[in-house]
């Protein structure tokens, strides 16, 4: 291990001599490049290498070129913090990243303290951006916004009798309190709420219970694990109502546990797959990243990344100056919905995106997720 | 009163599944005393077992679905009976003369053993059994739509349950094993082999957990490798409610905590579902402190 911090070491002082020699504007990414979360970290990577080497071709910023040092925070909190400090003592002006709010927390202290611009990327927890950091940011929205789509998109629907069910995390009992309020406010009446204990096999008591309060739509806020038992043993019921679930059921291994008959109608609320960005930027990088690493990227939370290398390169560009507080205020004040890869981008004054980000999606006779219009 | 009768039926499915683990914990602590912490991971080795071989030898495909889930069992029972065969061997038998509390901590660590284990062989993934195994068509009881897989699930559990009864009551080796469970030293003194009475209840109470653990996995479908943590936990508190240490009990057990969490869940809060249960065990130890059919004081683990 000291071995391994040595040569690590070692090698980011070679980058960064070198690249002090070219004089580059360097930006640090801060990701999880090992660990259970492995593979968004390694897309994040090859996402913002990708962009970097296009920008550099095509003359880079203010006339020099750009430089991403990536250090690897394993998604883990501990990490994260030697990562950040690593990051922070190598001149970079902003960072990119990272996954996972609890690891982003562990971090984004460290990067105030040494006036680093952070623009995390899939950290998605309220409180993040409510601690008053003046050079925080996120690409990614926030777990509150996800509470008002929901309602909103059950309002759009049109049912009248709406049963919540969560899971007693913080993430999901926090949405379903969100949802609840909401509805509350639309006069839209909530005939069930409760929790059921994540982890195990036999939900059929809770559904039982469930279909007895006679709702006409049911919205489950927890994992996919759960999801997948529910939408099940719901069929097995018998129980036609209609589910929808939030940004935590987004993984296909959803339709496996389900089986595709039972998992068809169901709708789930998060950013949209990279397959279906639409905008000409997002079309042109999906195409060059399919020419270079063989595939799409197959999470949207790397190509939130790469927003945030885009809004960082534009405030510089904008700002005409490579200095944290002038990027700072550039993407508060002056970005206005900015052309990024995942829709408009503007901030506000929390550095949290305005906008809607969420999307709905449906699941398919065949097992795929299909965005909503 | 149909959602009564609704949520009745579907505290018995999981009672049953709670009674048939329940009775590995009871076997083992009726003959030898101890707690085998390890006995829900050998139900999530019987859950992964049963799907290598569903999958790799196809068995319902050549012979039809009740045959080959029948010779699956047998086989998972096997194997996993091999397994608690070996874990007593490596994990308990070196430790027979030390004090209660080392076997109880090789106990942890074995369960500890075999969850890692599981998951760095299979990964850290869900595994999903393959759907239809067996035609699941709702059965109507008393006018009430009820899964077939589901009556299978609790006549299967209740069928073994009985059998293990009968070879503990009515042959000459469930003799021993009850001779053994009063006083080993009494028992081998009159020609008991005690070891292989040993031996022989490491096998059978793996091999019903493991049987379990496959029949989690065709019913619900999907497994992972920390799932024996949640039953075992549960089957345990069954266990202790019936009485540990009784065959019976651990039966009605099983089956009264199914109910008690089904109905604690549908009339009281479903949050506070594992409260309830457990408040109820409290409640039942605190007027009976041997479980609702146990005999003997339960001794501290």
């Amino acid at each position: 291990m000291k071995r391994l911090l040595c040569l690590v070491t070692g090698l980011a002082l070679l980058v960064a001599s070198g690249a002090l020699a070219a004089d580059a504007v360097k930006i640090g990414l801060m990701g999880p490049m090992t660990g259970s979360w492995a593979s968004e970290g390694q897309e994040m990577k090859q996402v913002v290498g990708l962009l970097a080497d296009e920008l550099n071709q095509q003359g880079g910023v203010l006339g020099r070129k750009v430089e991403i040092i990536s250090e690897d925070d394993a998604g883990d909190p501990r990490q994260a913090s030697l990562a950040a400090n690593r990051l922070a003592t190598q001149g970079i002006v902003a960072v990119i990243g990272t996954y996972g709010s609890s690891i982003t927390e562990a971090a984004q202290n460290i990067y105030d303290e040494a006036g680093i611009v952070q623009v995390a990327n899939g950290s998605t927890a309220i409180r993040l951006s409510e601690k008053g950091l003046a050079n925080f940011f996120r690409t990614c929205p926030r777990d509150d916004e996800q509470g008002k789509v929901a309602t909103a998109t059950i309002g759009k629907l049109g049912y009248k009798k709406v049963a919540i069910l969560h899971d007693n995390t913080s993430y999901a009992k926090g949405l379903a309190e969100e949802a609840q309020a909401n509805l509350k406010g639309m006069n839209i009446p909530v005939v069930f709420f409760d929790a059921l204990t994540p982890g195990e096999r036999d939900y059929n008591t809770i559904l039982t219970k469930m279909k007895a309060a006679a709702p006409d739509f049911v919205f489950f806020t927890g994992y996919y694990p759960e999801a997948g038992l529910l939408l099940r043993q719901k069929k097995e019921m018998g129980w036609n109502v209609p589910f929808m679930g939030g940004d935590a059921v987004n993984n296909p291994e959803l339709v496996k546990i389900a089986g595709a008959a039972a998992a068809e109608g169901f709708l789930f609320l998060t950013p949209p797959l990279p397959k279906d960005l639409d905008t000409p930027e997002a079309k042109a990088f999906v195409a060059a990243f399919e020419k270079k690493f063989g595939s799409a990227p197959k999470s949207i939370y790397p190509v939130l990344a790469g927003d945030g290398f885009r809004v960082v390169v534009e405030a510089i560009r904008g700002a005409n100056s490579v200095e944290p507080e002038k990027i700072s205020a550039y993407l508060k004040q002056s970005l206005k919905d900015f052309p990024g890869l995942t829709g408009t981008i503007s901030f506000n004054d929390k550095g949290d995106r305005i906008g809607e980000v969420y999307r709905v999606y449906r699941v398919d006779n065949q097992g795929a997720f299909v965005l909503q219009p | 009163m149909e959602q009564f009768f609704q949520q009745l039926t579907n505290g018995l499915a999981v009672g049953g599944i709670y009674a048939l683990i329940a009775l590995g914990y009871t076997m083992v602590y009726g003959v030898l005393k101890l707690i085998n912490f390890a006995h829900g991971d050998l139900f999530t080795i019987g859950a992964y077992l049963g799907l290598t071989l569903l999958t790799s030898l196809a068995l319902t495909d050549h012979v039809g679905g009740f045959l080959g889930i029948g010779l699956l069992a047998l086989m998972v029972m096997g194997l996993v009976g091999v397994i608690g065969i070996l874990l007593e061997r490596i994990a308990y038998r070196p430790l027979r003369e030390s004090p209660r509390l080392s076997a109880v901590v090789s106990a942890l660590g074995a369960s500890i053993f075999f969850q890692n284990a599981v998951m760095l062989v299979y990964g850290a993934k869900f595994y999903v059994y393959p759907q239809n195994l067996l035609p699941n068509i709702p059965v109507s009881v008393l006018g009430m739509p009820i899964p077939l897989m589901r009556i299978l699930i609790l006549v299967a559990s209740v069928v073994m349950m009985i059998c293990l009864y009968l070879f503990v009551q009515k042959t000459r080796i469930g003799t021993a094993i009850r001779a053994a469970a009063i006083d080993q030293g009494a028992a081998r003194l009159m020609g008991i082999d005690v070891n292989r009475v040993i031996m022989i209840v490491f096998c059978i109470g793996p091999a019903l957990g493991g049987v379990a653990g496959m029949m989690v996995g065709i019913y619900y479908g999907q497994i992972n490798f920390t799932m024996g943590w949640i039953y075992g936990l549960k089957a345990f508190t069954a266990a202790i409610l019936g009485g540990i240490g009784n065959i019976p009990g651990a039966m009605v057990g099983g089956l009264l905590l199914g109910v008690i969490e089904a109905l604690g869940a549908a009339y009281i809060s479903m949050a506070w579902k594992d409260a309830i249960a457990f408040v109820v065990l409290i409640l039942i130890l605190i007027v009976r402190p041997t479980g609702l059919l146990g005999e003997r004081v339960a001794e501290k683990i």
